[in-house]
């Protein structure tokens, strides 16, 4: 649905464009030798000139030194993430990540859409963490129309993300294992998470974006089948992560390639804004759900981990520990869910009263935010997404100079980016 | 024709019957040995794993190697087509020529030679030339890392594998395989005798046919396929056939050198007379060898990749000295007892 805008234009900020003057580029193209293929002509593209220093830096090549295309069709590249190596032999003297491979326009959409269906546009942002995706909107949009969730709801809601942070957690520590050539504990992570999926659809109504989250409470109320698979999924949970655990926590070969790799500092995650358990595992105390507390978190018992040592290493511990931690919440959330309705009055559409709201979450990847700016009609003015991914990714450049190209995607997959997120 | 003229004659007859019914044993054994890797390792990751395909979907191999012969063959424009071409032949030939000394059972030898360690030892080694030529001829740069990679493994990890063969070497006092398995009929099993040879000898042989925890050279997380990245259609199937048939020849040795090769083991009677000894033998050295093609899967199932400057240090820092501590040690013990 779409509605015309009478609104103030925001202030454009007065910048130089970087890109080249088209025409310039379209007679580059012209210029170029014309080739066939099967009879269409093939223009090959322009050979682009670097447009910032940064770019200067990272393309313009030293004595021994090679370029190594690493993505977007590489096999281990976590979705559509490019990532241009420097390279002199197998050392990797610069990395550049190109972006916006698998870039959506979910922001625009998102402001195309009435507040209600705009839950629907965020799911496949961060695919892993679908629930944490809604919970930010929702969380928001409450704010500006001034409503509250039952009681009943919140507690719904926290168990779901709760449980999509478990598989998440659960399947980074198979992906890791399989960008260092560890070919099982990839399945035996989507065991539990098929379990959790299965779990989250029964409730939901879909496996993977779920819809589930409203403005002002949550879709449906918990059912039958949904507890009696959560009972089942609880009593061998455990054992489905010991099994990755044992095969990975003391395995000699996966610490010896983990510890020491792609070291970040607590100063350096700080400075490049990295969140979740990427800047926990360097040893900062950072969770937003007991630094800005949301939804029911504040009465539960939660302590915040941390690890030392910011590698590869203390990240997989990491993640694995806040996963028991999240099973531990989930017991909580569980015992002493309340009685009550799930959801509040809403109207069909809603408008809120003009204003901003801001909301963040703890996703598996860390401060995910939104921020929600309303005119009075009935979709956002301006909405936007902070996704971790996008900011953890930014550390990639300053951690890998120095290592090897085989350490690049494991240092890629214990930050865990998801695609979807960093391009939106 | 003189008496020496016909044994000539009969000798080379011999040798071409036997280098075809081992070019012709290699399809099954890739086949087979292809098989149990993708149902061992499915039993081991809680999955079906093929079961389409004949019963228990056992043909499943064999259909991959039908719809490589299917697929289109491609050549990179920019590629160096006749070493292109010539290069999974190389490495193919490489794997299929070692067999050729293999002592499957009494008497059945292709060529019983005298100094058949040291022939397998060089011809299996030719396969990094192979490796080395996909690499550069393809014109792809994941390629030439992995066939620099597969020549830097390669070459580093024939010094212990070889070295950890010297020792049993010293003690049997043989370089013939035959030679060896009847001295392990006398004398037990090497692998008492060489306590430290054979997990030597186990993780180089690991490492020289490329296989997990020491796949490097293809590692699929990190460059793509290694030197196999362009190939496509028969051409890879050659690669694949090549490194399935290296994994037997590789276990089928280590049966020899360590296990008695065709010997059994201790309750039953460790040979038979004629030619219901050579079934008897045959039936223990194929169990004995897939019997570590199935370690072998289990390793791949279980260990991630090393990287490679920890696979270099491993060779030179570890295996090297283990490997001459051992034969320093066998050939001591060799001259003390008069053995």
């Amino acid at each position: 649905m779409t509605t015309t805008k009478s609104r103030p234009a925001p202030e454009q900020p007065s910048e130089e464009p970087r890109i080249p003057d088209p025409i310039a580029l379209d007679a580059m193209a012209t210029a170029a030798p014309r080739q066939e293929f099967f009879g269409f002509d093939i223009v090959p593209p322009p050979d682009r000139p670097p447009q910032t220093e940064r770019e200067m830096e990272v393309y313009t090549l030293g004595d021994g030194e090679m370029l190594v295309n690493m993505g977007p069709q590489h096999p281990s590249t976590h979705g559509v993430m490019r990532l241009v190596l420097k390279v002199r032999g197998e050392v990797v003297i610069d990395i550049d990540p190109v972006l916006g491979y698998l870039h959506r326009g979910i922001e625009k959409l998102c402001e195309e859409a009435t507040y209600t269906t705009v839950l629907t546009y965020v799911d496949p942002m961060d695919y892993m963490s679908a629930m944490h995706n809604e919970h930010a909107p929702a969380i928001a949009f409450e704010k500006l129309y001034g409503i509250k969730a039952p009681r009943r709801a919140e507690y719904i809601r926290a168990l779901v993300v709760e449980l999509n942070r478990v598989f998440s957690h659960g399947l980074m520590m198979g992906f890791l294992a399989l960008d260092l050539g560890g070919l099982s504990p990839i399945l035996y992570g989507f065991i539990n998470r098929d379990q959790v999926v299965d779990l989250l659809s029964s409730i939901s109504g879909q496996r993977m974006l779920f819809n589930f989250f409203r403005v002002g409470g949550v879709n449906f109320d918990v059912n039958d089948e949904f507890l009696s698979r959560l009972g089942t999924w609880r009593a061998n949970v455990l054992d489905t992560i010991e099994m990755n655990e044992k095969i990975l926590t003391e395995n000699e070969i996966f610490r010896a390639r983990t510890r020491g790799l792609g070291v970040l500092s607590a100063q350096q995650a700080i400075d490049l804004g990295v969140t979740g358990p990427n800047l926990r595992a360097s040893g900062v105390p950072f969770d937003v759900r007991t630094a800005r507390p949301y939804s029911i978190y504040p009465e539960l018992e939660f302590e915040v981990i941390t690890q030392e040592g910011g590698d590869t290493y203390a990240r997989y511990l990491q993640r694995v520990a806040e996963l028991k931690q999240s099973i531990h919440l989930i017991d909580q959330i569980v015992d002493r869910m309340p009685h009550g309705p799930v959801q509040a009055q809403v109207p069909g559409i809603i408008r809120p009263r003009p204003g901003r709201a801001y909301a963040a979450v703890e996703s598996p990847r860390g401060l995910y935010s939104v921020y929600a700016i309303s005119d009075g009609g009935p979709n956002p003015y301006r909405f936007r997404m902070r996704d971790p991914s996008f900011i953890t990714l930014q550390v990639m450049p300053k951690l890998m100079p120095g290592h090897l190209i085989a350490d690049t995607m494991a240092v890629m997959a214990s930050l865990d980016p998801i695609m979807g997120g960093v391009d939106k | 024709m003189d008496q020496a003229m016909v044994d000539a004659l009969l000798g080379i007859g011999r040798f071409v019957l036997a280098t075809t019914f081992l070019l012709l044993l290699t399809v099954p054994t890739a086949f087979i040995v292809g098989q149990m890797e993708l149902k061992i390792m499915a039993q081991m990751q809680l999955r079906y794993g093929p079961n389409r395909v004949g019963p228990w979907g056992m043909f499943q191999s064999a259909i991959h190697g039908f719809k490589m012969l299917a697929k289109e063959d491609q050549t990179p424009d920019r590629a160096d087509v006749p070493t292109f071409t010539l290069a999974p032949w190389m490495v193919f030939m490489a794997a299929a020529m070692s067999m050729l000394v293999i002592p499957f059972a009494p008497g059945i030898v292709a060529i019983d030679s005298e100094i058949g360690v040291i022939y397998f030892f060089a011809v299996i080694g030719l396969s990094v030339v192979g490796m080395l030529i996909a690499g550069w001829a393809s014109y792809n740069k994941y390629s030439l890392l992995g066939g620099l990679r597969s020549a830097a493994q390669m070459v580093s990890y024939e010094i212990p594998l070889t070295l950890s063969i010297v020792g049993l070497v010293v003690l049997t006092g043989s370089l013939s395989f035959t030679e060896i398995v009847e001295w392990q009929l006398a004398h037990g099993w090497a692998v008492m005798w060489q306590i430290i040879g054979f997990p030597i000898f186990f993780i180089a042989a690991a490492a020289e046919i490329n296989r997990t925890p020491f796949d490097m050279v293809e590692a699929d997380s990190e460059i793509v396929a290694g030197p196999f990245t362009e190939y496509s259609g028969m051409r890879f199937g050659f690669f694949y056939f090549a490194e399935y048939v290296a994994l037997f020849i590789m276990c089928a040795i280590l049966v020899t050198l360590f296990f008695g090769g065709w010997l059994a083991p201790w309750p039953f009677p460790a040979q038979l007379e004629g030619f219901a000894g050579t079934l008897y033998g045959l039936f223990w050295f194929f169990l004995k060898t897939y019997f570590f093609v199935v370690v072998a899967v289990w390793v791949r199932a279980t260990l991630p990749r090393v990287r490679v400057d920890q696979l270099m240090g491993m060779s030179w820092k570890v295996l090297l000295p283990l490997a001459l501590i051992n034969l320093f040690v066998t050939a001591a013990v060799v001259l003390a007892f008069n053995l």
